[in-house]
């Protein structure tokens, strides 16, 4: 083999073998390839391995979104294989470093083209480029691509319409390393031919054959038959020829180490970074005052993300605000955000109705997920006030998928207020919709729904700042401990106190540094060049969460709940400051 | 109720339980210490069957031998519908029984290199592998032409048949016994529309398809 193959674009499949919801499993240059068609129609060419314990994942299910390992049930998505959930670990959301290795694809002549490395362009074939190209029957061969290529030069088939007549007489008209176009006349027809052979391994290839017409309904199965017939007494003579010969060197695909500790690599990007760019491919309105985006990448593809997560928008007039994720799983090609007008917008949510458009580019961070779902619950309540219902829908549409027990309660003034209508249709049953309450009948309304709790169950609740509070003091007088009461503010409204001056000493980084009034801990941190990822910065998301090892918080946030609190083991960050003279941080 | 003297990885079982389980019949398993045991070549096994193999039925009394025989009795009694059995279509019928002779060379190729590396016994490893890739290039070649057509199946009706349920499970537990399927798409198609079957049942090493 030439090294340079490995920079080649090499046939791996079919278009047929890409049924709906099947996986195919593929072999290039010694490396094994799961390939499988989503429903959005994107062809994905994965090394064919599970991450978890290397099983084969070409005897994956296909669900059409994602991939689903036999083994453990892990969970990869659609276009980046990253893994979306871990049986094992319901309550968790997997750390964002869990991907697989993914090869490019493309579709071309009928034929799936992929590569180790692959530069420039699939190969062009001018006698296929009409659109009227025919895909003959692959056929494998047990015998290196060099001799079988070498073989096919030789080969003679006869045109179309004339497989019983005199023999015909070949040309070739063309020839690359692993291709040759070859041309078969008889009774003044002709027809052309494009083989191209694909290097499976040392001792394996697939001769893959296109014809540069379709031949007439009625001559189609006869002419496949010839093709079959022909090429596969080829192979009996280029088998028996590398039967002769030394067997090759087999070919060995180089695989990336997984690390053992793999699932517990924690994130530690720092600051709130941008690094995609997305274009506003649509923007409509989806309900009253709330505008609807689909953000769809440009350059690199969008990144992993789980129900519950949000992005930052970096927004045309430099301010950077939180959204939601609305997406169900496997949905990755496009974000979907919903954004409604705030009354009093300090002018994120009214830059983004008045002013940025379809077409427009803005920057946005990768998902983070401090909102995340388990799926160990037996029953899921889903609580939506208003614009609220965004990361719950992306929550509805997963429970829904795994066939989970779940209801998404969906609180709102009137029909015309309610967001996402269509995802709403689709989830039919599992959203009840509560229109027009007075907050008194909402209290009463939740006082219903959270009257009975039980071990497993686990309750997700978003929306104003107000109902939010009612929800969790109705769940704690029926009794739900808090660690089954799962909420998402949209903004801090606690009135912060930063006039405090303390000390921390970072444990792991061996530093002390002191904190002044009118400073924050994650400014202080940042300054002294300790990376901190952060996205909000008003103590609602949870990024900036860092573990207390000593020392006593003073809470400023409403990211953490009342038990978490109380536990002081963890702060944010960005408001929460100390009420001790110093507090260790795990970092 | 069926009896079914049963082993549970034993792909000619699995053929039995498969038809059993797809068609509703209720029958109970009487599990033979096949391996390491070895309890089929044993003196009280051989009052039941006296070729020493697995499985065998006994349905109310009624004994009976040989998976595809068995296969052939479970589907002409117990399937009203006649489409797994099809024998009132002369030219179905006959596929059917030339595929289910197909089927005994898959048994005797493929699912024997899986009880050489399995399960003990002593063939000719190599000439059953290399006996297995030349009965699949034929049924690939054959199911392939058969999408072309339109049709589904190892015969020509719309329905599968037992002679796609007597060759599934040798394919399907092939790379046990070191056959890969690798060179065989449409083989693997056919394997996961099979798969999809109403009242499908899995054994260890056969894993259900996805819903479509």
């Amino acid at each position: 083999m030439s090294d340079d193959w490995m920079n080649l674009w090499h046939p791996v499949a079919t278009t047929g073998d890409l049924p709906h919801r099947h996986t195919f499993h593929g072999k290039l240059l010694g490396r094994e390839l799961a390939v499988w068609r989503a429903d959005d129609d994107f062809v994905n060419v994965w090394e064919n391995r599970c991450l978890h314990r290397g099983v084969r994942l070409s005897i994956g299910i296909n669900d059409g979104r994602e991939l689903q390992c036999q083994y453990h049930g892990w969970r990869y998505a659609n276009r980046t294989a990253g893994c979306t959930y871990i049986p094992a670990h319901p309550a968790d959301a997997p750390a964002q470093t869990i991907c697989n290795r993914t090869f490019p694809a493309i579709e071309r002549y009928g034929l799936v083209w992929s590569g180790e490395d692959p530069l420039g362009e699939v190969p062009g074939f001018a006698v296929l480029d009409d659109g009227a190209a025919f895909g003959l029957r692959s056929i494998s061969v047990n015998a290196s691509a060099e001799l079988t290529i070498a073989h096919l030069a030789e080969y003679e088939f006869q045109p179309v319409g004339h497989f019983d007549g005199a023999a015909a007489t070949m040309t070739a008209d063309a020839r690359s390393e692993l291709s040759v176009t070859l041309t078969s006349h008889a009774h003044e027809a002709a027809s052309t031919a494009v083989f191209y052979v694909q290097p499976v391994d040392a001792d394996v290839s697939v001769i893959r054959g296109v014809l540069s017409e379709t031949p007439a309904d009625g001559d189609q199965i006869v002419t496949l038959r010839h093709h079959s017939t022909e090429l596969a007494r080829l192979r009996e003579r280029i088998e028996a020829d590398a039967a002769s010969r030394p067997a090759p060197t087999p070919m060995v695909a180089t695989i990336e180490q997984v690390p053992r500790s793999l699932s517990a690599v924690a994130e530690t990007p720092s600051g709130r970074k941008a690094d995609y760019r997305v274009v506003v491919a649509r923007k409509w309105e989806t309900a009253e005052r709330v505008a609807g985006f689909e953000l769809e990448s440009i350059g690199n593809p969008l990144p992993t993300y789980q129900p519950g997560a949000h992005i930052d928008v970096h927004l045309p007039n430099g301010l950077i605000r939180q959204y939601s994720l609305t997406n169900g799983p496997g949905e990755g090609s496009v974000y979907r955000i919903g954004v409604k007008l705030e009354p009093g917008s300090r002018g994120g949510s009214s830059c983004l109705h008045e002013t940025v458009r379809e077409g427009d580019v803005l920057a946005i961070s990768a998902p983070r997920n401090n909102f995340p779902l388990r799926r160990d619950s037996v029953k899921t309540i889903l609580v939506a006030g208003g614009i609220g219902v965004t990361p719950l829908l992306a929550m509805a549409q997963t429970l829904a998928r795994d066939g989970l027990d779940y209801k998404l309660h969906y609180f709102a003034q009137t029909d015309d207020h309610l967001a996402f209508a269509p995802v709403l249709d689709r989830l039919g049953d599992g959203v009840v919709r509560h229109l027009g309450l007075s907050p008194d009948d909402t209290g009463s309304t939740l006082t219903q729904l959270l009257a009975e709790y039980d071990g497993a169950y686990h309750v997700y609740v978003c929306g104003p700042g107000p109902m939010l509070e009612a929800t969790r003091d109705i769940a704690a007088d029926a009794g739900w401990p808090d660690d089954a009461v799962h909420f998402e503010y949209f903004k801090n409204t606690t009135e912060i106190d930063d006039s405090s001056t303390f000390e921390i000493s970072l444990a792991r980084s061996a530093l002390t540094l002191d904190v002044p009034g009118g400073k924050t801990i994650l400014e202080v941190l940042r300054d002294n060049g300790v990376p901190m990822p952060s996205s909000c910065e008003q103590g609602a998301c949870g990024t900036c969460s860092v573990n207390v090892l000593e020392g006593e918080p003073d809470h400023q946030d409403v990211h953490l709940n009342k038990s978490e609190k109380a536990a002081g083991n963890r702060i944010m960050t960005c408001v929460s400051r100390a009420k001790s003279a110093r507090l260790v941080l795990d970092i | 109720m069926i009896k079914l003297y049963d082993y549970v990885l034993s792909a000619n079982c699995y053929k039995q339980r498969l038809m059993m389980d797809i068609l509703g019949v209720g029958y109970e398993s009487i599990p033979i210490d096949f391996y390491p045991g070895w309890e089929h070549k044993g003196d009280e096994f051989k009052k039941i069957n006296p070729l020493g193999h697995i499985p065998v039925i006994d349905d109310d009394g009624f004994m009976l031998r040989d998976a595809h025989a068995i296969l052939v009795y479970l589907a002409a009694k117990y399937d009203p519908t006649g489409l797994w059995y099809p024998t009132s279509d002369p030219e179905l019928i006959g596929e059917t029984a030339q595929w289910m002779l197909f089927a005994e060379g898959t048994t005797n190729t493929a699912s024997a290199a899986r009880l050489h590396v399995n399960l003990g016994y002593d063939f000719d490893i190599e000439a059953c592998r290399e006996g297995a890739h030349r009965l699949f290039r034929v049924l690939e070649e054959h199911l392939w032409f058969r999408e072309r057509e339109g049709l589904d199946w190892v015969c020509s009706g719309p329905h599968p048949t037992i002679a796609d349920l007597a060759i599934f499970p040798d394919v399907i537990l092939s790379e046990e016994g070191g056959v890969s399927r690798l060179e065989y798409p449409a083989i693997r198609r056919w394997s996961d529309r099979f798969k999809r079957t109403p009242g499908f049942s899995t054994m260890p090493g056969v894993f259900p398809a996805g819903h479509l």
